[in-house]
């Protein structure tokens, strides 16, 4: 059967009722956690694993990934509302849709941005249909050499985003693939850094970090500068006007181009898309001026940018078995506490599961679309739980899902030892995001390291026969070299772009 | 609620005391199955195949867990390590189970006592393929190459240890060749490594690969067993190729950690049993090529003990090339 | 802030230099392969490079006088919150294990909310409930995760 035909029959799986409420429920939560401040999709996603044990693993997974795509959208409407991004992905959107807010144009921007979003998802599902069978027989090509090689590119193009941080973003992925070889040794077997402490022989969970480093950390720093109660904005028009929408369809194009080209790429994260396709749209324009005073092509990029990143990024995903950033760090583990691993053979021997998920992320942008554009009024007042319930509320998610995976009330303390970790970095301006990727990628990376050794008979020379590995190594060499001393020349380039 | 609280309770307060209680309520709740394997090896598809069929007489899910890593220790430890209250079984791979516990430097947290086999599902001999245009189209030719140009042929197995590692240890000693040995962690990374062409040969087990012979995908060298193998009845033998010392399979069969209630294992020998003797298992395990070798009781306990002394003598030998 | 962030930073390179130590510890290269003290060693070695390059950086910024100082440990008000979510979320785990989930959910929720500014009684009453035994109640039952349960069987 031919891609076409996959995913007709993922499409008649999907639509199957049970499976369509998994993912409307999916939605609705995501849009929740991506409602709530201080809850990215990292920590969202975690922490509504626990909620997927009980489903067969279709359904778990379509569940997952619409409450991935929920939490990606939700953040639009704090930023819009009160300048407050639910996550990274949503920094771009404040710039300019917080200003159309206090203009009162607070519905013109949600609109287009559940438009754009609707539109960048879309094709980028569409454009995942052709590019993923492709890519899947591509990945074969990709031997221990390239997977070392792309795993370090993807650390240090985080790491380059860390700006004249580089040094302290460097040192986190460090500390973080350190802490991710606690455990067996993957090759061997031997424990290491484990002082005989049974919990660790296992590893350091990946959830009760998250858990800790986002959940805890956020709530506890949140718990220091007073917050009650959240700002009523008042929304004055629920549509953008048709001037607007014909607007924004070449910016809507634009940051659907720049978002899934940059998904394809694993460890760019969903900040960089958004941020490129804004600075597109700025250069584009004719009037660039307006840029950062409400002008609608500028939360229409990002927005778009940020959902077509989102489904493009399940493209290494599910045909290489790559995780691209944080959160789909967390999918990934979630894919795999479901008794999927995700990786090139994945498409040829669960077809069906596969399709079947593809199709549901078509359901879900639309489910997202229905819902988002109604239900904003409804969102906000969420906003309007006081601090004290919130903060509780999100603790007991955060224990039973720490505790939940493993029955280890170990994991409980692994969690709030890294809230506290957390909070402490997150005031110390140590970037948090190059650890969490790390503490993913460490155990892959050091068994393709050393499989690559293996298979050279120990020497490194191996990489310079393999042109894919060699031409990914040299990526973050040339990078890193250039933020570390460079760092002048580009910093007032890109302030200027933002202001 | 009460039989939970009661499971939990004696879990955690005393874990070798039977309470006659807890088996007369056993099954209450989801079974785990721990599979040390990565998804989609063969291990985890026959895992997956009996914990399907066997839930049904069980009354309660049996939920297949995969902890993959270090050729089955990580997932080992974890058997090992679970509370013995039946609520966590695992399965055991032999011998790679055994060379575990008999290599020092991998420090295992357990022995081959730390486990009760209860009953046995599969016997699934040793594989050697290449990539379908591969040079070597017979184990001759590898076994020639690896001569002509010692350590520079790479040969993968499923892990440190593993059947597949003695079995190109066996090898090795029977042709006097040198291979240049790569660890993967399953079926599926061999698959990626030897089809991508990053490694000449792997040492896997029949039920793995069986289906990709026919579609020219990969071509079959030797099956490491006494006896074809009625899924490959166009491979031969080791012994037929003249290396009638390599002899190689992996059995793989349910058990708990040790302290689990006899009668609680009873339990799970009795439903477990009759899924692997069922005409619908043999069907299913026949379809990808997975071969039945039910054994329970002092039949398994036996053949449990007697592999660890022949295991011994492998895992010297390849503590020897350290 | 400068400071704060020389002590993590010497907090970092200290665990480096430690897993150095812990790695050589392991077979680094054997006749199979690198050995399990390949990476983390080399690994160690760079972090511990980059931690020692970021404290001379760090330790050469002068400090900026525009900016102030922010307070890196909680202060104040705000620090009573922060302190009364630690202890709680400490005191719950100790206390998961020997009085259960239900009960010591319960009692961490209502603590904390009164901690966090809450007085109205019967808020802080039915909150507590729902997030301790409804919690527990849809998690067990419908969801099949497994809660810690006390020795007494509650």
């Amino acid at each position: 059967m031919d891609a076409l035909g996959h995913l007709l029959s993922g499409f008649a799986a999907a639509l199957s009722l049970h499976y369509l409420l998994y993912a409307f429920a999916g939605c609705i939560l995501g849009t929740l956690i991506g409602v709530l401040p201080g809850l990215g999709p990292a920590a969202g996603t975690a922490i509504l694993i626990p909620l997927t044990f009980s489903l067969d693993p279709t359904g778990a997974i379509i569940m997952l990934s619409a409450i991935y795509y929920g939490a990606m959208y939700g953040g639009t409407i704090t930023s819009v509302l009160i300048n407050v991004p639910g996550e990274a992905a949503s920094v771009v959107t404040c710039i300019d849709g917080h200003q159309m807010a206090r203009q009162g144009r607070a519905g013109s921007a949600l609109g287009i941005a559940a438009i754009g979003s609707f539109v960048g998802g879309t094709l980028a599902t569409v454009a995942l249909v052709v590019v993923a069978m492709p890519l899947a027989t591509l990945a074969l090509k990709f031997g221990p050499a390239e997977f070392f090689a792309l795993m370090v590119a993807g650390l240090c193009l985080v790491v380059g985003l860390a700006g004249k941080n580089i040094l302290a973003a460097l040192l986190m992925t460090v500390i973080g693939l350190l802490l991710s070889l606690i455990g067996l040794d993957p090759v061997r077997g031997a424990p290491r850094f484990t002082f005989g402490v049974e919990e660790l022989f296992d590893g350091i969970g990946f959830v009760p970090v998250v858990m800790g480093l986002f959940g805890v950390a956020e709530l506890l720093l949140a718990a220091e500068t007073r917050q009650t109660h959240m700002i009523q904005a008042e929304l004055k028009s629920w549509m953008p006007t048709r001037q607007e929408c014909k607007d924004c369809i070449g910016a809507i194009l634009r940051g659907t181009g720049v978002g899934f080209v940059l998904g394809l790429i694993p460890g760019v994260g969903a900040i960089v898309p958004t941020f490129m396709a804004y600075v597109l749209e700025k250069r584009v324009s004719k009037t660039p001026e307006r840029f950062g005073k409400g002008a609608i092509e500028g939360v229409a990029s990002a927005e778009t940018a940020n959902n077509a990143y989102a489904n493009a990024a399940m493209v290494p995903l599910l045909a290489l078995g790559i995780p691209s950033s944080p959160t789909i760090a967390v999918l990934m583990g979630a894919f795999i506490i479901n008794g999927i691993q995700p990786g090139p053979f994945l498409f040829a021997e669960q077809p069906k599961l596969v399709w079947t998920v593809i199709a549901s992320f078509f359901v879900g942008n639309v489910l997202l679309l229905i819902l988002n554009l109604p239900l904003v009024g409804l969102w906000a007042k969420l906003l309007k739980i006081p601090f004290s319930y919130m903060c509780a509320g999100v603790l007991i998610f955060c224990v039973i899902g720490a505790y939940g995976l493993k029955q280890s009330l170990f994991d409980v303390w692994v969690m709030l030892g890294f809230g506290i970790i957390g909070y402490l970095l997150r005031k110390l301006d140590f970037p948090i995001a190059p650890a969490i990727l790390a503490l993913i990628l460490g155990p892959m990376m050091e068994k393709s390291l050393r499989t690559t050794l293996e298979i050279s008979g120990g020497s490194f020379a191996i990489f310079l026969d393999r042109p894919v590995a060699l031409v990914l190594l040299a990526i973050p060499v040339i990078v890193i070299g250039f933020l570390l001393f460079k760092p002048r020349s580009l910093a007032p380039l890109r302030e200027s772009d933002v202001d | 609620m009460l039989i939970r609280r009661r499971t939990l309770l004696a879990a955690s307060a005393a874990a070798t005391v039977a309470s006659p209680a807890i088996a007369q309520n056993y099954p209450r709740r989801a079974v785990q199955l721990v599979v040390a394997f990565p998804p989609g090896g063969s291990t985890d598809v026959g895992a997956r195949i009996l914990a399907a069929m066997a839930e049904k007489d069980f009354g309660q899910p049996i939920t297949v867990v995969n902890k993959a890593g270090a050729g089955g220790q990580i997932g080992f430890t974890e058997i090992a390590r679970a509370r013995p209250d039946g609520y966590t079984l695992g399965f055991l791979n032999l011998p790679g189970m055994n060379t575990i516990t008999l290599d020092p430097e991998r420090k295992a947290a357990f022995t081959i006592d730390s486990f009760i086999p209860i009953v046995n599902q599969v016997l699934d001999p040793g594989f050697i393929w290449a990539k379908g245009d591969s040079p070597y189209k017979t184990l001759a030719d590898l076994v020639d190459a690896a001569k002509k140009n010692p350590g520079k042929i790479s040969a993968c197995t499923t892990g440190i240890l593993s059947d597949d590692h003695l079995a190109i240890l066996m090898v090795q000693e029977a042709a006097k060749c040198e291979f240049r040995i790569v660890h993967f962690d399953g079926g599926a990374q061999q698959l990626t490594g030897v089809l991508g062409g990053h490694v000449d040969v792997a040492f896997d087990n029949v039920g793995s690969v069986f289906k990709r012979v026919g579609t020219g995908e990969i071509l079959g060298l030797a099956v490491t067993d006494t006896q074809r193998s009625k899924f490959l009845p166009q491979i031969p033998t080791t012994p037929e190729l003249g290396m009638p010392s390599v002899i190689s399979n992996s059995t793989r069969g349910v058990g708990a950690p040790k302290g689990t209630p006899a009668d609680i294992c009873k339990i799970v020998e009795t439903a477990f049993l009759k899924a692997i003797n069922s005409a619908e298992m043999k069907e299913k395990m026949d379809a990808v090529g997975l071969a039945l070798k039910p054994m329970v009781g002092a039949e398994y306990a036996k053949y449990y003990a007697d592999l660890q002394a022949q295991a011994k003598k492998y895992t010297e030998w390849a503590l020897k090339m350290r | 802030m400068r400071q704060g962030r020389l002590i993590a930073t010497g907090a970092m390179l200290v665990f480096c230099l430690f897993a150095i130590w812990q790695s050589l510890l392991l077979s680094l290269t054997d006749r199979l392969g690198p050995g399990p003290g390949f990476f983390p060693f080399w690994l160690a070695l760079i972090g511990a490079v980059l931690a020692v390059a970021l404290l001379i950086t760090t330790f050469r910024e002068a400090a900026d006088p525009s900016v102030a100082e922010t307070r890196i440990l909680p202060h104040g008000d705000g620090g009573k919150r922060w302190l009364a979510i630690v202890v709680l979320l400490a005191a719950v785990t100790v206390a998961m294990e020997f009085v259960g989930f239900r009960i010591a959910m319960l009692a961490f929720n209502a603590v904390l909310v009164i901690a966090l500014g809450e007085r109205r009684w019967w808020v802080i009453a039915v909150f507590a409930i729902l997030g301790s035994f409804g919690v527990y109640y849809v998690f067990t039952t419908w969801l099949d995760v497994l809660l810690p349960v006390s020795w007494f069987g509650f």
